[in-house]
């Protein structure tokens, strides 16, 4: 047969690989543009403007590394609006690997645009000061309860002064968490010995923020490991992972963190390294995709990755270990992203909630919908992180539970915020917590 | 008037073209047509429209003339083009569940060919020993079982129509899911010849059910008739049918009181537990006994009232919401006791399809008074009333058809574009169509 | 196209301003790049604006504005359609129904819910379902499409089988015509006054108005359901297995075919539980009462033995059930892990003709060079054979279309359509003349004309462009005509 005219117009092929920043973006070639995706996505949702869906956000990603459009304020804004929740992943068919994306995208938006002053500040404040530096954070933490301690942060909240404050400061003041007293705030003993038969020997990442906002959260999931057979080492000298890094567009540095935390829980020779973060969990078993331009570390950060687990996915491979005590009462459970989203882990924790005694669980509407927090999203976007908390603060109240369950400190920090917003006396607890409970109180 | 009848006798052949005392089965409302034709295939219908419309002599298609009345009259009877030597079933295909038949069969003839194969068109208008196929779908006429089937809207998925200009147009197709080109059969279902003349059309067939069962439940009121359907429309049950006949009506089936009539279909478990569920659900209502009727009786169901009475006055149809037909039944019927004039209701009640005849040959003024208000109850209830049958000194005093507001002005330019002569049944319809 | 002079862009962009506010237009042209496809990647086409009105009046002053300044406009939902029936064939408006997504009113006990166009499909069941209630057409891509871009397609779904595609559902609709009087077809009662209007503005692909409320039916959730997975070695035994069924007098709600390049790839995607060697597999959906329900799955599963099965079971619980449908309804996406783009065609043939047209598509497409996954209704007869293809590959497309329209004729010469549930679009409206005559298609016109006199409501849509399509043989790609004029273009 005779072969068609080919048409004109841009270029039909393009044979080099796509990039941006050095980082490949061929996984845009894997969108099919079926649109599955869009209603899976809380900035979609709330605008309805394609460009802050994923696939137009995709279709941004592909005409940037195209060189069909360049990286003007609109695209930069609709790009910095994605929470990098990841929802459209798990519904995309096609397997599009949107988080890998958005993070190339965002490296090269820190590239060519590095940003106003705020912004600048708030990147040194987080990822440079505070995060690499455990102690630095502690004397920050110091301060924080100084400030809650003495009545201040009660007459700022009571005066409104807070929306005086420059640019997003109102939003980071109303996020400050009620810090625990200093006996939750302790370092976890290196070592966590097994109660009852071994069943593994396991490290914890006992993180950055939350090893001094919530450190109950560390004890609390060392001890329910404890229970359940495994002695929980927690390395000295850990410091953060990079995802905030990673997300944030900052490449080089996350790469550094990737790599001072490989070397560091590889040298505690543990079966599995084990998260109770969800952005951590999900960028850490990411680091074979983030290190493989590295030929000397990309096979030992693949496998390395292999071994990272979400506490609750750690757990609900076997069976609870007894004796558990009844915690009687009704609460519901919320997906973090990089939980549900991120690491596929959606039926582990109810699993695990359904083996408390007398503990009651209704769902959640849109269980599996960003809070708003993502990172440090709720700092940078406050306008429609507050637009997505308020969503999802009306489905917990329709759910009437007396407590909200999830799994990640950002999360807690974020719904708290938005409880005590509408005056709810709804306590956000972290999943080990309430396992943690039932077993105290057995 | 002679050379057009030369030329028809001529294409036709002068069997096919009557004239004169003829013409007295068409005589309709008084006014006698100037010549009716039958012809017998689709091009002669086709050349039978441009003469006609060339001669600037009114169309009126006409398959059994069971619906003949319906409408508005107009001012001229003009040419009734009849369709009963179009009367072949073309195809069925029963692994297709499809059939494709000429508009002039009637509605029985198709339904036994198909049920000698084991299927059937699930559609049960009245009157279907006469009504042909293009008749009911010119009337959209439907029966009991649309409940659980659905009308003629949801069952023609392909028609040929000879247009106004005399093409030969084809819509849809013959298979069951289509969405190429607009959806021509939806719009000439209920439009009574206006816009086309149907000469052939392809449905969508179920197969034969194994068993089927007509029940009636009386009850002392036909508000609990109503709050009867409003509980079976909320369980889990499938009736076919859901029907309301008032204490009138009833009688004719020997039921003497208002009853809840509801059929159900299926294998045979599946509707021995559902008569069962019925039961239950009936009995704390206020339903006396459940009682079987005979097979014999479905073809009774759709014109029920208007058979109720020996020689109705008026018969109007209704469509309202379905929590609203006992509603409207109670008070068209007191509307109409109030003047001293009997009526009978009956309605396809889960659809909201009710129809009221009115009883006793009162004066014209009586008779239309007691329709105003039917109508204003129609209205009340979220729909409309049309009047189904009525002499002229009715239709003179009631409109026959309700207002159809801004939607009509579209519908006039949907006539105007594609009958700008205005030669199909004019006058006869909605907003002056 | 994006030609307006830049002085007259920015006085209509005030304008729109003030009928939508500031934060409801868009004109900066990154931005507008977005937009210049929907769910088929083969056209694509500039709007000069898009906008996002929230209400039927906003609606209305945006129409009537397009019409003063003779802009073209078109409606677009959630950019999922498949035949490019949204794009701005020859540019000015796009009108995003998106911020138009509540459910008005849902009146349980009438069975009726009133719904604005932007509400997504699956959230109109998801605001029933605790009632115990669901709105029945269920598109593929049900979980994103919206209800609004469903009534312009006339989309159906694997349940349609038993209950009727969109049409069936709706009751009534506020339409905001092409000259901006907003106007209710039908209503809330089930029989309409006059003419049936809803019944043909539905599947008008956006060339009769835009709809701005929708009263639909919503029905009850069956009592029980129960879903049946055969799995053939050969696709002729699948096919015949329909054959079997209906030939038995069973109505199931659903009979799905999925081939096994499908099957591989929905595997690949959400491990659904489909065998990956099977060379078909039919997801049969029976539903309805509780009594009877086991008679009939004995029935189906007879049938499907003696059509050659090498294995039939039943979904053992909801979750089993809801993975295999997510498979099935996941599959169009699940092609980009095996190839970078596909096209799908829409055809629908008479059931009985089902393993002969399998056999010439598989012919048509081997000819070409290509692969092809299958995947579709095989209840209805609606094929969608998945042409998969590269586009950066020289000469690919091209042939792709050339396939396409050779399939397209042979579903029209076997008696059946060009599409059952995609539209014709831009895609396919060269090919109506393959169903079509010259006087039906003017009748077609006459009938548009009489709701869209001007022709800005979706232009470039439905109707042929070229004549020379009507002629015999095989059909090899042509540029659009919206593409001669560089109005649109493919890639």
């Amino acid at each position: 047969m005779t072969m068609a005219p080919v048409i004109p117009g841009p270029p039909a092929t393009s044979p080099a690989p796509l990039a941006l920043h050095g980082l490949s973006v061929e996984g845009v070639n894997q969108c099919v543009h079926c649109g599955l995706c869009l209603a899976s996505c809380p900035t979609f949702s709330e605008l309805g403007t394609e460009m802050d869906s994923p696939r137009g956000r995709i279709f941004l990603i592909k005409s940037l590394a195209e060189g069909r459009i360049g990286l003007t304020d609109s695209t930069v804004a609709h790009l910095d609006l994605c929470l990098d929740c990841r929802a459209c992943e798990t519904v995309c068919p096609a397997g599009v690997p949107y988080g890998r994306l958005i993070e190339a995208a965002r490296a090269e938006i820190e590239r060519q645009r590095p940003g106003g002053a705020v912004r600048r500040a708030f990147r040194w404040l987080n990822f440079g000061l505070l995060l690499g530096r455990p102690r630095a954070l502690r004397a920050a933490a110091v301060g924080l309860r100084l400030y809650q301690a003495s009545g201040l942060q009660a007459l700022v909240r009571r005066s409104g002064i807070a929306r005086l404050l420059p640019g997003t400061l109102p939003a980071w003041e109303a996020l400050l968490p009620s810090l625990p007293p200093a006996a939750d705030r302790a370092p976890l003993p290196p070592l966590t010995p097994a109660l009852g038969p071994r069943r593994s020997r396991v490290a914890l990442l006992t993180g950055c923020v939350q090893s001094i906002v919530f450190g109950a959260h560390n004890q609390a999931t060392a001890r329910v490991l404890a229970r359940n057979g495994c002695d929980v080492l927690a390395p000295a000298g850990q410091g953060c992972c990079g995802a905030l890094n990673a997300h944030g567009g900052d490449h080089a540095r996350a790469i550094e963190m990737a790599k001072r935390t490989i070397e560091t829980f590889e040298a505690t020779g543990a079966d599995a390294v084990i998260v109770n973060t969800s952005g951590c969990g999900a960028h850490m078993k990411g680091y074979g995709a983030l290190l493989a331009g590295e030929p000397a570390w990309a096979e030992r950060a693949s496998r390395f990755a292999g071994t990272v687990q979400d506490v609750a996915e750690f757990l609900a491979r076997e069976p609870l270990r007894g004796p558990l005590a009844p915690v009687p009462m009704t609460v519901t459970y919320h997906d973090p992203c990089h939980v549900v989203h991120g690491q596929k882990i959606r039926r582990q924790p109810r699993h695990l909630l359904a083996q408390v005694p007398g503990l009651r669980v209704v769902d959640l509407p849109e269980s599996d919908w960003c809070c708003g927090s993502a990172g440090i999203y709720n700092l940078t976007q406050p306008e429609m992180a507050g637009r997505l908390l308020r969503r999802k603060v009306r489905n917990i109240e329709a759910t009437r539970a007396e407590a909200v369950v999830t799994a990640n400190p950002g999360c807690i920090l974020q719904i708290e915020a938005g409880l005590r917003a509408r005056s709810l006396r709804v306590p956000v607890l972290h999943l080990v917590e309430v396992l943690d409970r039932a077993y105290r109180h057995a | 008037m002679s050379p057009l009848l030369e030329k028809l006798r001529a294409a036709l052949g002068p069997a096919n073209v009557l004239t004169g005392v003829d013409l007295s089965p068409f005589v309709i409302e008084g006014r006698t047509p100037e010549v009716a034709v039958f012809p017998g295939s689709s091009e002669d219908v086709a050349a039978v429209v441009q003469q006609a419309a060339a001669a600037g002599l009114p169309i009126m298609p006409w398959g059994g003339g069971t619906a003949a009345a319906v409408g508005a009259t107009s001012a001229r009877a003009g040419l009734v083009l009849g369709l009963k030597r179009l009367d072949r079933l073309v195809e069925h295909e029963p692994g297709d569940l499809t059939a494709t038949v000429e508009a002039g069969m009637t509605f029985d003839a198709l339904q036994s060919a198909l049920r000698a194969r084991g299927q059937w068109l699930s559609l049960d208008p009245p009157d279907g020993d006469r009504a042909t196929v293009g008749g009911v779908i010119a009337a959209d006429a439907s029966g009991p079982r649309r409940h659980l089937y659905g009308t003629v809207r949801d069952l023609l998925i392909g028609l040929t129509v000879v247009t106004a200009d005399g093409a030969i147009v084809r819509g849809g197709g013959k298979v069951v899911k289509n969405v190429a080109g607009y959806d021509l059969p939806k719009l000439f279902v209920g439009a009574y010849g206006t816009l086309g003349i149907v000469v052939e059309a392809t449905f969508k067939l179920r197969p034969l059910a194994e068993e089927e069962r007509l029940l009636a439940v009386t009850f002392d009121r036909l508000k609990d008739c109503g709050a009867a359907v409003r509980a079976l429309l909320a369980s889990d049950l499938l009736p076919n049918a859901v029907e309301i006949v008032d204490a009138a009506a009833g009688a004719s089936l020997g039921l003497g009181a208002a009853a809840l009539l509801v059929g159900f279909d299926g294998l045979p478990e599946q509707v021995d537990a559902q008569a069962r569920e019925l039961a239950m659900l009936v009995a704390p209502l206020g339903g006396r006994d459940v009682t079987v009727l005979a097979p014999a009786t479905w073809p009774r169901l759709a014109s029920l009232a208007r058979d109720a009475l020996a020689s109705p006055a008026a018969v109007m149809t209704f469509s309202v919401l379905p929590t609203l037909v006992a509603d409207a039944m109670e008070q068209g019927a007191a509307a109409a006791r109030q003047r001293g004039v009997g009526s009978a209701w009956s309605a396809h009640a889960g659809v909201g399809a009710v129809t009221g005849a009115l009883a006793a040959d009162r004066e014209a003024t009586t008779v239309a008074a007691v329709l105003a208000e039917w109508r204003a109850i129609a209205r009340a209830g979220g729909g409309h009333a049309a009047l189904a049958w009525a002499p002229l000194a009715v239709k003179a005093l009631v409109p026959v058809w309700d207002d159809a507001g801004p939607a009509g002005r579209v519908m006039q330019r949907i006539k105007a574009r594609l009958d700008p002569n205005n030669v199909l049944n004019p006058g006869r319809f909605v907003a002056g169509i | 196209m994006a030609t307006l002079a830049v002085d007259r862009k920015s006085a209509l962009r005030r304008e729109l301003e003030s009928i939508v506010g500031r934060d409801g237009v868009l004109s900066d042209p990154d931005e507008l790049l977005v937009y210049e496809s929907d769910g088929l990647t083969l056209f694509r086409a500039l709007a000069d604006f898009v906008v996002f009105p929230t209400c039927a009046e906003h609606v209305a002053a945006v129409v009537r504005l397009a019409n003063r300044e003779a802009l073209p406009f078109v409606a677009r939902g959630a950019g999922t359609g498949l035949s490019g029936g949204c794009l701005p064939a020859e540019g000015g408006l796009v009108i995003s129904m998106m911020r138009m997504n509540r459910v008005l009113e849902v009146d349980y006990d009438n069975q009726v819910a009133v719904v604005e166009p932007g509400l997504v499909n699956l959230h109109l069941s998801w605001a029933v379902g605790p009632r115990g209630f669901y709105y029945a057409p269920d598109p593929s891509s049900q979980q994103a499409c919206t209800i609004g871009g469903n009534i312009a397609n006339n989309s159906g779904g694997p349940h349609t089988l038993k209950y009727g595609v969109t049409v069936n559902h709706v009751l009534g609709l506020e339409v905001v015509l092409p000259d901006g009087e907003l106007v209710w077809l039908g209503g809330k009662t089930r029989d309409a006054l006059g003419y049936d209007l809803a019944g043909v503005f539905v599947g008008s692909e956006g060339t009769f108005g835009i709809a701005t409320k929708i009263a639909v039916r919503i029905l009850k959730k069956p009592q029980a359901v129960k879903t049946v997975l055969a799995v053939f070695d050969q696709i002729d035994q699948a096919s015949a297995a329909v054959s079997a069924i209906i030939a038995r007098g069973l109505v199931p709600a659903a009979v799905e075919m999925i081939d096994q390049l499908t099957i591989q790839a929905v595997e690949d995607a959400f491990g659904c539980g489909y065998p990956r060697d099977a060379a078909a597999a039919l997801l049969i959906e029976l539903d309805g009462l509780r009594a009877g329900m086991e008679a009939q799955a004995e029935r189906i599963v007879a049938a499907c033995r003696e059509s050659g099965a090498r294995e039939v079971r039943t979904a053992a619980d909801e979750a089993e059930r809801q993975l295999l449908w997510k498979g099935r309804k996941s599959a169009f996406g699940a092609y980009g892990r095996v190839s970078p783009a596909y096209m799908v065609m829409d055809g629908v043939i008479p059931r009985t003709k089902l393993p002969y047209v399998l056999g010439r598509v598989n012919e048509i497409v081997a000819a070409h060079g290509l692969r092809v996954g299958n995947v579709f209704h095989a209840g209805d007869g609606n094929l969608h054979p998945n042409i998969l293809y590269d586009p950066r590959k020289p000469g690919e497309e091209a042939r792709v279309v050339a396939a396409g329209a050779e399939i397209m004729k042979v579903c029209a010469e076997v008696g059946g359509s060009i599409s059952g549930e995609h539209g014709i679009g831009l895609e396919k409206s060269d090919f109506m003349p393959f169903i079509f005559s010259a006087a039906d298609l003017a009748f077609m016109q006459s009938l548009k004309a009489a709701f869209n006199p001007t022709g800005l409501c979706n232009p470039g849509k439905v109707f042929p462009t070229k004549k020379s399509c009507v002629e015999a043989g095989p059909v090899a790609y042509r540029p659009h005509a919206i593409e001669e004029r560089g109005l649109a273009q493919r890639f």
